[in-house]
């Protein structure tokens, strides 16, 4: 068993007293190890398979949802059948199996078969490797941009995906979408988490 | 609110035409309906009543199936405008099909466009400033493009006029080179932002930041609801706090019972005439027709904005004008002018991590130009000035993406607020260049066969000397206040990114070097008025829509009083 298999399960116990849906939302999580609990638009089923582990372990169930509780996965599927076009899309294909055919290199497997150790190894190296995000004025960058690389680019669209959902914007974050004011100086703690909008 | 009389083809005779229904033609429109005329408005887009038509007004990001993202069919239609960064899906129905209304780069220019009722009045920045002599006698003083016919004293009650109606908030400080609007309460600077004001104004003398003025309501005003703080302008308010032609000009001008709207309205050109010797009406195509009608009317008021407007003119050729209406001096395309845009500095701020704030505020803050005054320093490097618009929040969960980590740790950190960060962005003034201009181009037409303009402008020394001093000021300016990894920059982005055009059919003393008098009138056919951006002297560096409503609303007047003497 590894340390992820571990978490899996002491979550597990916890989430038997949390009530019947986180215990459903683990099973199914279990399962995937084996086959997609979802049908993809757009990925081929290993591709997609890639997906939904980046996106767990990126952003892992803990106290609060994890990526694939609110569903990151499948929305960025959704995009890139309807946002992308064909060469978008072609890119994206190439650029999962290099990322996939690297991991192989390295590490024997594809992403989603590492273990816990090796993909954060795998991620470490992405981290360090990857050109970072210009800063942004108004919605547009200042200063030169070079390209951030698959591993930031997609980063940057679960975090997109994953805080845009129903449930982060609305349960978890701070919600708030008709203020009536505008308070410039406020105590955080009044208002707790990041406002979602 | 009632809905807009749209059945102009009954009647194909008004007492006046106003073309184009954007931030001065809606103007145009309220004020000549007011004064009793009965008055069509020419729109070439679709009609868009105000709440009806905001179909996004209030959505939250997980309703909409792409989370405002756009399809490639949506993107196609934008290769020109969708390089401002500011289309999406949640707006991308108020910004003109590129495709459809091409237009040529001789040197790179971004132009948005909104073609449909309310034009660009539903997406503007709505920040408002009076301008003062310093601007009007700025050309006259050093020599640039032409004198104005007009200073401040004559435009000032027109100020005083749009602002009572428009609702201007904002913050009065006396300042000689940006006065004071009659104003509504001012909105709020927050805890970074009070800070980095004190350290500024102690440590510059004669600098000042405020509060940005802006045109949204912080009280209720004939029957409009004030701002709720949502930042989704955008999308059309649905309490109609900002203004906007379709929230408060044009329910005002329909109000009268005077007011037509015909949508689909290309307007091919002004029909002059060659016995009377003034303009006779308006030629359009119908937009889903084809069909070609004339419009009558005593008087026209050509506000399609800037370019479009110069385009209809230059299209507008007779005998008496045989290279555009109003071209006797050869000035009608030249002079464009817009604002530097996305130069200045940025940086974080520390000590104030257990402070945040409530509401999304759709304005920033303000520092007025300090360069280059009747009293106070003078540059060396180039002539007339700059401002900067910025502000200050804390970052969100998007910085995330920089950040080396991964995991619930990260995760559940991203929930929180990030640091404080704050940034300040230049506008420059453009001076007048003969050589900056558009033209008509007979080899690229539009859907309808019309000539469509190719666009051939760029910066020069004095903005680029300009744009220099505005982000090393800013740099230190941020430095000296006390942020820490302060980041200068400069975009360079091509002229057109202000989304200020100005001038091409100038107002001047003079016949012979300009398009215009010192009442919006053409030059040689004076029943004919142009109120909007097209008619600009000089560019400021002050951003230009307020001065676009008084001098419409001046005209309008000018126009009234001259139809009741019988002089037009």
């Amino acid at each position: 068993m590894n340390r992820r298999d571990a978490l899996k399960k002491s979550a597990l116990a916890l989430g038997a007293a949390a009530g019947a849906p986180t215990l459903l939302g683990l099973l199914q999580s279990c399962a995937q190890q084996d086959r997609l609990t979802w049908t993809p638009r757009f990925l081929g089923e290993d591709h997609a398979r890639f997906l939904s582990s980046f996106v767990d372990f990126l952003l892992p169930k803990t106290e609060t949802p994890g990526g694939l509780d609110v569903k990151a996965d499948i929305f960025i599927d959704l995009m890139y059948a309807k946002t992308y076009d064909e060469a978008g899309q072609k890119q994206v294909v190439d650029q999962i199996e290099k990322f996939n055919a690297d991991c192989k290199e390295k590490y024997g497997k594809v992403f989603a078969e590492l273990s816990a150790q090796d993909k954060a190894a795998c991620f470490k190296e992405h981290e360090a490797n990857s050109p970072k995000f210009p800063k942004k004025v108004w919605g547009g960058d200042v200063g030169p941009r070079e390209p951030v690389g698959f591993y930031r680019g997609l980063k940057s669209t679960v975090l997109w995906a994953y805080f845009s959902s129903e449930e982060i914007g609305k349960n978890v974050l701070s919600y708030d979408p008709i203020p009536g004011e505008y308070r410039g100086c406020m105590p955080l703690s009044e208002v707790g988490n990041t406002w979602s909008l | 609110m009632a809905n807009f009389n749209i059945d102009a083809d009954k009647n194909l005779t008004y007492d006046a035409i106003v073309i184009g229904s954007g931030i001065s033609g809606g103007w145009a429109a309220k004020e000549l309906c007011e004064a009793g005329l009965k008055t069509l408005v020419l729109e070439r887009g679709r009609i868009v009543e105000h709440v009806v038509d905001y179909p996004t007004m209030t959505l939250d990001p997980w309703e909409h199936e792409l989370r405002g993202g756009l399809t490639p069919e949506q993107k196609a239609k934008h290769p020109k405008g969708g390089r401002s960064g500011f289309i999406g899906a949640f707006n991308e129905h108020f910004h003109a099909n590129d495709l459809e209304n091409p237009y040529t780069e001789v040197k790179p220019f971004m132009w948005v466009r909104a073609h449909q009722m309310g034009g660009r009045s539903l997406l503007w920045g709505k920040q408002t400033y009076r301008w003062s002599d310093l601007d009007f006698e700025a050309n006259a003083k050093d020599g640039h493009g032409v004198d104005w016919p007009i200073r401040y004293k004559d435009i000032e009650p027109w100020y005083t006029h749009v602002e009572k109606f428009a609702g201007i908030s904002g913050e009065a400080l006396g300042l000689p080179q940006l006065p004071d609007s009659h104003f509504l309460p001012p909105m709020e600077l927050n805890c970074v932002e009070k800070h980095v004001k004190e350290r500024i104004e102690k440590d510059f003398k004669g600098r000042n930041m405020i509060i940005g003025r802006v045109a949204h309501l912080t009280e209720p005003l004939n029957g409009r609801g004030k701002c709720q703080f949502r930042n989704r302008c955008d999308r059309g308010c649905p309490y109609g706090a900002y203004f906007s032609s379709n929230a408060v000009t044009l329910p005002a001008a329909n109000a009268t019972g005077n007011l037509t709207i015909r949508p689909f309205s290309i307007v091919q050109s002004v029909v002059y005439d060659e016995q009377k010797g003034k303009a006779s009406g308006v030629r359009i195509i119908d937009a889903e027709t084809s069909e070609e009608i004339v419009y009558k009317a005593k008087i026209i008021f050509v506000n399609a904005s800037t370019l479009s407007t110069t385009q209809i003119l230059l299209n507008s050729t007779s005998s008496r004008f045989p290279n555009g209406l109003g071209n006797d001096s050869g000035e009608l395309g030249h002079n464009l002018m817009d604002h530097t845009y996305r130069v200045g500095a940025m940086g974080t701020v520390e000590g104030f991590e257990d402070q945040y704030y409530k509401g999304r505020r759709p304005n920033g803050i303000y520092i007025p130009r300090y360069v280059n005054l009747k009293d106070g320093p003078q540059s060396d490097k180039f002539v007339r000035g700059f401002g900067f618009q910025g502000g200050g929040g804390r970052s969100g969960w998007g910085a995330g993406s920089n950040q080396e980590a991964f995991g619930g740790d990260f995760k559940d950190g991203l929930m929180k607020p990030g640091p404080w960060e704050f940034f300040i962005t230049g506008f420059s003034e453009c001076l007048p260049y003969h050589e900056n201009q558009v033209y008509l181009n007979k080899d690229v037409l539009d859907k309808w066969g019309q000539p469509t303009l190719s666009i051939d402008a760029e910066w020069k020394a004095n903005e680029l000397a300009l744009n220099d001093q505005a982000r090393q000021d800013a740099k230190e300016m941020l430095e000296r206040a006390g942020l820490k990894d302060v980041m200068e920059f400069d975009n360079k982005h091509e002229m057109g990114y202000g989304i200020h055009e100005m001038g091409t059919a100038r107002m001047g003393r003079d016949p012979k070097t300009s398009v215009l008098n010192g009442n919006n009138q053409v030059h040689g056919c004076e029943n004919v008025f142009v109120t909007d951006g097209a008619c600009m002297t000089s560019s400021s560096c002050v951003n230009p829509s307020l001065t676009y409503m008084a001098l419409t609303a001046r005209a309008a007047n000018h126009a009234v009083s001259e139809l009741k003497k019988l002089n037009l």
